[in-house]
């Protein structure tokens, strides 16, 4: 072919040798291979996926250190626990013996509720602000001394509250009954009054939720007044009624070791893998008041030593004891949740090299790899230049001398 | 009768020649590199002989004029495949200026869009705390700049596509009129059998240009080159140029009108016109399309799930996202509804200290919206696109360029100046003057003889 001007040529050729050099040193200082998705579109595709999953994986971790903290703070609670209820395993056991006085008994009585007072502490831990036993309802202490009675804040003699009284449509009133260890929650409907209050706090005696006894009537300074009428039934309530106003203790009518639970049963859970869950906290009502009741068997034993026999003293012992073993019980679970934790805290950790490395294969480049390219890539262009060099200026006019 | 005035006269014609292919040789070296310029060559033809009985003998050489060197099939596929490249360049250009917004950054969509699930979930490990739940609003808010960032380069270079339509169609004008102005003067000159010459030189490099803004289609007529758009649109015919015309549409975009005010828009597949206005109507709508319907079902699942949750106050939660009502704008405008960290719905018990509605939260990330693929998935997708057209639309234009380069060294090597050849030449037709001159002085000097032969007969 006759070849005019290979100017146009040299030009390209130099340009894409400029171009292939570019791209090699870009790989060299970038360390990576696909530095925008017109490189590779199917990597940088895979790279959004992957970036995700990596994200993904340091917040599990993050969320299981966090986790790890959060029930080895509530592990420590239980230990406190546990010995508090060998304490007091131990002390029954000796006020249990026949040879014991009344004033040893009344004495060991009194170190049972220096004991409660211990374990109540323990009951209301926090971490980080937060109640550990309080289930979802963290952000006030779970375990509340009770009351005989409370009486409501709206009312008085000259605009008393009545039966008929509306009720603000989705308020919730809570008495929860140191007693029993169960809560009533009553969520006002529209149209509710405090007659339908009353029906409800009747139906929950009925069921056995709250105390025989238990009632909710206006009281002669126009209050609504919800007590109980045994004085060692207590209970505490709470209202966001705008009707009733908030709901408080009557001085003088606070019942001696008696603690209800107003948190609630909501077990949180965080996710800490793809596919695993931990649960973060043990609603206090499983532990403290439900099956073997821990403050049912501190109430149980003070009143026996206080009050009992020997053998009243020996069987609330023994629920002394069997309250030890449900709170054991209890702990289990969350101890195999801490030994999770950890083997997931090793796993993650193997997930975050694996992401890194396919991340690495997705997008990035070997330094010799891209040391050797650019190598390439320099001797191409000098190679390039010099053949331009060595070509442009050669014209017969230089022979024609 | 042969006789020295007939020498004579061969000898001046061979000097006229000689001069003439120097001249034409002068004109291709002084243009060498003239954009368009088409190599000329003197056409020499040997002079009719005169016969004198059984003897015929020549008269030397005539100068018979200059011809273009031309090779009219590969002068159009250089169109053709200028159109394709400049189509391609069109794309690449603007796909360059937008897919930075899709390349992993730290402000990238999905990278925020992670950071909001991470911190979603980080609020799970403590909901009551303040900084965790600021921690969402933060990154709720990031995730919203992101989509408003990406939504405003597609619209950024969308109206700068738009602007390039008017001046693409202006310029188009422009070299319509000034390429039917030629076509009388080259027609008259080859009605004549004459070389088009300079003139054509000048249309074709002037149709080279059209190309690189719009599909054209070059007929040869009598009257000199139709041009029409693609779709058969005229241009040029004769000395007469149509000129398009541009109105605003109804999506508040320049359309392209012909002469009879049809919307030709549509039809525009190549060229830098034709690159624009795909890039503008088709490539960037898609993709604007997609990430609306992203950002407008990410934020109504968002809003959904905030709705069955409870706040910290106990309230049922308010949305998370605002969004316009319709799809189409979502991306621009998402942005966060609440700004207190409050009124983060975590709970899904009425508890101030639960957690049970971030689960739901969290779930977005592996769950369909209504198109059929994750979030997550669906920006993947997103961002493959765009690579993948930014690739294509790299590859087409070097594949194009590369196309070019061979077909303009293949046209070189017809029509081009090679400056060897041409220096060559010049010495041939150097050496033939002075060859030429050598007769002129060599019957100069016989009819000095000639005439002085009857003088010495005189002495």
């Amino acid at each position: 072919m006759r070849v005019t001007n290979m100017v146009p040529d040299m030009q390209y050729d130099m340009q894409q040798s400029n171009q292939a050099l570019n791209a090699a040193l870009q790989q060299v200082s970038t360390g990576l291979r696909v530095n925008q998705p017109s490189d590779d579109p199917t990597a940088s595709a895979n790279m959004v996926t992957s970036l995700a999953a990596s994200a993904s994986v340091d917040q599990y971790t993050t969320n299981t250190s966090a986790v790890t903290s959060l029930m080895q703070s509530t592990d420590s609670a239980f230990s406190g626990i546990v010995t508090s209820l060998n304490s007091a395993l131990t002390i029954g056991t000796a006020g249990a013996s026949g040879t014991e006085n009344s004033t040893n008994r009344q004495a060991q009585a009194s170190q049972l509720q220096s004991i409660l007072s211990d374990v109540i502490r323990q009951a209301n831990t926090t971490y980080q602000g937060a109640y550990v036993f309080g289930g979802s309802a963290s952000t006030t202490p779970p375990f509340v001394a009770a009351s005989t009675d409370y009486t409501s804040a709206q009312g008085s003699a000259a605009t008393p509250l009545s039966a008929t009284t509306a009720l603000t449509a989705g308020s919730i009133t809570t008495i929860s009954d140191a007693t029993t260890g169960e809560s009533m929650e009553f969520k006002a409907a529209a149209g509710d009054t405090i007659a339908t209050l009353q029906a409800q706090i009747a139906s929950a005696v009925t069921a056995g939720t709250l105390s025989a006894g238990t009632t909710a009537t206006i009281n002669a300074a126009g209050q609504l007044d919800i007590s109980t009428n045994n004085s060692s039934d207590g209970i505490v309530v709470s209202s966001n009624d705008a009707a009733l106003g908030a709901m408080s203790a009557t001085a003088g009518t606070q019942v001696a070791n008696a603690y209800a639970y107003v948190g609630n049963s909501t077990v949180n859970s965080v996710q800490v893998g793809d596919a695993m869950v931990a649960a973060t906290n043990v609603p206090g009502d499983q532990v403290f008041t439900q099956g073997a009741s821990v403050l049912g068997a501190f109430s149980g034993l003070i009143n026996a030593l206080q009050n009992g026999t020997s053998t009243d003293i020996g069987t609330a012992t023994a629920a002394m004891s069997a309250a030890l073993t449900h709170v054991s019980s209890v702990r289990v679970p969350l101890d195999n949740t801490l030994s999770q934790l950890t083997s997931q805290q090793t796993y993650l950790g193997q997930e975050k090299v694996t992401l890194t490395s396919q991340q690495n294969s997705l997008v990035g480049i070997s330094l010799a790899e891209a040391a050797t390219n650019l190598s390439q890539a320099e001797l191409a262009n000098n190679a390039t230049l010099a053949a331009a060099a060595k070509a442009m200026p050669q014209t017969l006019l230089d022979y024609l001398k | 009768m042969a006789s020295l005035s007939n020498s004579l006269s061969i000898a001046v014609q061979a000097l006229n020649a000689a001069d003439g292919a120097i001249t034409a040789t002068n004109n291709n070296i002084a243009n060498a590199n003239t954009p368009g310029y088409t190599r000329q060559v003197a056409i020499l033809q040997e002079a009719a002989p005169t016969n004198e009985g059984n003897v015929s003998i020549g008269n030397g050489v005539m100068l018979e004029g200059y011809q273009s060197v031309r090779d009219e099939l590969v002068q159009s596929q250089i169109q053709q495949e200028t159109q394709a490249q400049s189509g391609a360049n069109a794309q690449l250009a603007s796909m360059n200026q937008i897919q930075p917004a899709f390349t992993s950054s730290t402000q990238d969509i999905g990278t925020q869009m992670s950071a909001l699930f991470s911190s979603i979930s980080g609020l799970s490990t403590d909901p009551t705390s303040s900084s965790a739940r600021q921690a969402v609003l933060t990154a709720g808010q990031n995730l919203a700049t992101a989509f408003n960032n990406v939504s405003n380069t597609l619209t950024t270079q969308q109206s700068s596509l738009n602007t390039q339509v008017s001046q693409d169609v202006s310029q188009i004008n422009q070299l319509s009129q000034q390429i039917a102005a030629l076509n009388p003067q080259i027609a008259q000159l080859k009605s004549t059998g004459q070389d088009g010459g300079t003139a054509e030189d000048q249309q074709d490099e002037l149709v080279l240009k059209l190309s690189a803004l719009t599909s054209v289609s070059v007929t040869q007529t009598d009257s000199g080159e139709t041009l029409t758009t693609g779709n058969g649109t005229p241009l040029v015919v004769g000395n007469q140029s149509y000129a398009l015309q541009t109105t605003n549409g109804s999506n508040g975009m320049t359309q392209v009108l012909d002469q009879n005010g049809t919307n030709v828009t549509a039809t525009l597949t190549s060229g830098d016109l034709g690159g624009t206005v795909q890039m503008r109507d088709t490539t960037i709508p898609g993709l604007q399309g997609q990430l609306d319907t992203l950002a407008n079902q990410f934020a109504t699942k968002f809003n959904t799930i905030q709705a069955n949750g409870t706040d910290q106050n106990g309230n049922a939660g308010q949305n998370f996202f605002t969004i316009p009502s319709t799809v189409a704008g979502s991306a621009g405008s998402i942005a966060m509804n609440i700004t207190d960290p409050a009124l983060v719905a975590a709970s899904s018990d009425g508890s101030a200290g639960g957690n049970g509605n971030l689960a739901a939260f969290s779930a977005v990330q592996t769950t369909q919206l209504s198109s059929g693929m994750t979030p997550g998935d669906s920006y993947s997708d997103l961002v493959f696109q765009v690579g993948s057209l930014a690739s294509n639309a790299n590859a087409e234009s070097t594949a194009t360029t590369s196309s070019l380069l061979q077909l303009n060294d293949q046209l070189a090597s017809v029509s081009g100046v090679s400056i060897d050849q041409e220096s060559a030449n010049l010495i041939t037709y150097q050496q033939a003057y002075e060859a030429a001159a050598r007769v002129v002085s060599t019957i100069q000097s016989l009819f000095s003889i000639t005439m002085s032969m009857g003088t010495a007969a005189a002495e």
